[in-house]
């Protein structure tokens, strides 16, 4: 009987937290139609999460590309097929890495900040206070964020393909001996478009995913500062997770 | 510090309700004396099946200073919490200007929302901003230039007491301070029903005296109805018409202050003397976990 509770108490408390997510967006759909749009904000919020992550970014890919090509280096050295080294660094950096590293480096960055930002102004009572000022929460902190996150993400993960590929360059053409012509040619022979743009379209899917996740538990988080610390957890592990889920739903969709 | 040197001139009209329409302006409404401000009926609000707020019924009328008292975790914060929007009740009505609040869109609510100030427990400074920022909040989200909302907001500070501070961001303040900051920000907009939310917890008994003076000054001045949630009985004494005691959820007593000072009702006498010894029962963990239940804020408003 004791086990039965117990099951019916997490089954009760992962609808009421997964409960929060369909209530968010439910909110902000419903605001999307009207002004006002508070545009300074979601300029300010596109420079903290794009400017500002920017680093974290590239350097989380310049170093996968390189690693990437020391490993199929090593694969592709066996089979004496060395370079096709250039086609997987690419491929993979503009279908997979790219996109969930970033991701996941933004979910930790700025995801970690919206919740410790909103709910820390949750329990100081700085998100009531804007209520009674006239000023619709939802409109001022949430839709800004969300927004900048959806529109930055394509945009950070543009530039750390970018740089990922220079990294896997370098390895290959100055560590590894490769021919710099034939890797610049293989890099891009037996890529398509849609490699390019499912990579953008993931990064906007995440980019949604850590706003509306983030933004959720921070505006209704509860009970103090550890009721802040819990929300930021929260926030980056369910950010992060669900960014894995979805990458493997949207891989499986768009290259059935 | 002399209270009286806090209080310049002060020249705030009193706001006869605000809508604002899109583009900024601004279209007065006026409504009826007789009409309570605030008018509760048949308040209930509960919390994971526990009662904080049981019938709570109550009528504010216009230029009236009404003080709520009671326990720490007696529900004031939430029936405050309820009439300002951020809590829906279970049942029964909220009405502001003869209005029910809760029936409209959110949109028309916040175009209502001018009408109120609210001075918060913590003061809710907004951390990111300056202090003329903060006090200028409201004009800042109108069409009003910046120079002229912080002409505004300097005046404000210096009712309050605090000049020369429009530049400093609030994490640069004492408590008492980011107090008169919230107040001046409360009344920028120039409100005409203003809720203080425990406005001298965390002062000191000087600070609290100069806060005391200035909103019974600001009463005066501004001729707008005010809710005060309060323990301190010199605030009540000062300041309120009239008191309401909230007690395990209900309005034990609703009386004018001069009633209150002269009542025999032994609980509220005890109350009033601050004795350990009487007949108010004290459910300290019944208390705090009705404290904790209120914090919850997944059902925010």
């Amino acid at each position: 009987m004791l086990i039965l509770q117990s099951i019916g108490a997490a089954v009760e408390r992962l609808a009421h937290a997964f409960g929060l997510y369909p209530l968010m967006m439910g909110k902000v759909l419903a605001r999307m139609r009207k002004p006002p749009w508070f545009f300074s904000h979601i300029l300010r919020q596109c420079e903290k999460v794009g400017v500002q992550s920017l680093p974290v970014a590239l350097l989380t890919a310049v170093f996968t590309g390189m690693v990437m090509a020391l490993q199929s280096w090593v694969a592709f050295h066996r089979f004496g097929a060395e370079s096709m080294i250039a086609t997987v660094v690419s491929l993979s950096i503009l279908r997979e890495l790219g996109p969930v590293l970033v991701g996941l480096m933004v979910a930790g960055r700025v995801g970690a900040s919206f919740a410790a930002e909103l709910g820390t102004m949750r329990v100081t009572e700085q998100i009531d206070a804007l209520w009674t000022l006239s000023t619709d929460p939802v409109r001022y902190l949430i839709m800004p964020r969300l927004l900048a996150v959806i529109v930055m993400m394509p945009l950070l993960v543009v530039l750390a393909d970018a740089v990922g590929m220079f990294g896997g360059y370098v390895i290959s053409v100055h560590v590894l001996d490769q021919n710099p012509h034939t890797y610049i040619r293989n890099s891009y022979e037996y890529l398509e478009l849609i490699d390019f743009y499912s990579g953008l379209l993931k990064a906007a899917v995440f980019g949604f995913i850590i706003g509306l996740v983030s933004c959720a538990e921070g505006y209704y988080c509860a009970g103090g500062a550890a009721g802040v610390g819990k929300a930021t957890t929260r926030a980056v592990v369910i950010s992060a997770m669900s960014i894995l889920i979805a990458d493997y739903i949207l891989t499986a969709w768009i290259f059935q | 510090m002399s209270a009286d040197s806090l209080f310049g001139p002060t020249q705030v009209a009193p706001n006869c309700g605000k809508i604002i329409k899109p583009g900024g302006e601004i279209e007065t409404l006026s409504y009826d004396q007789t009409v309570p401000k605030i008018s509760l009926r048949n308040v209930h609000k509960s919390f994971k099946g526990r009662k904080i707020l049981d019938d709570i019924s109550m009528d504010i009328m216009p230029g009236e200073s009404h003080v709520v008292i009671g326990l720490s975790g007696a529900g004031k914060s939430v029936l405050i919490k309820c009439i300002l929007g951020l809590l829906r009740p279970d049942s029964g009505t909220i009405l502001i200007n003869g209005e029910d609040w809760f029936h409209m869109s959110i949109e028309e609510r916040l175009k209502r929302m001018p009408c109120i100030g609210v001075l918060f427990q913590g003061a809710a400074l907004f951390d990111s901003m300056s202090v003329w920022e903060n006090v200028a909040f409201v004009l800042l989200q109108r069409s009003i230039s910046r120079s002229q909302a912080r002409q505004q907001a300097d005046q404000m500070l210096e009712m309050v007491g605090l000049p020369g501070i429009g530049d400093k961001m609030p994490s640069e303040l004492s408590g008492g301070m980011k107090k008169r900051v919230g107040l001046a920000r409360a009344i920028c907009h120039s409100p005409e029903i203003i809720f203080y939310d425990e406005p001298l917890t965390g002062l000191d008994p000087v600070m609290a005296d100069v806060i005391t003076l200035l909103l019974k000054r600001l009463h005066e001045t501004m001729n707008a109805t005010s809710l005060t949630i309060s323990h301190n009985m010199k605030l009540v004494q000062k300041f309120s018409d009239q008191v309401s005691m909230l007690y395990e959820g209900k309005i034990y007593a609703q009386i004018s202050q001069q009633e209150l000072q002269d009542t025999k009702d032994p609980l509220l006498r005890q109350f009033m003397e601050g004795r350990a010894e009487g007949p108010i029962r004290f459910g300290y963990e019944e208390a705090e976990s009705k404290r904790s239940a209120a914090g919850d804020n997944r059902e925010a408003v």
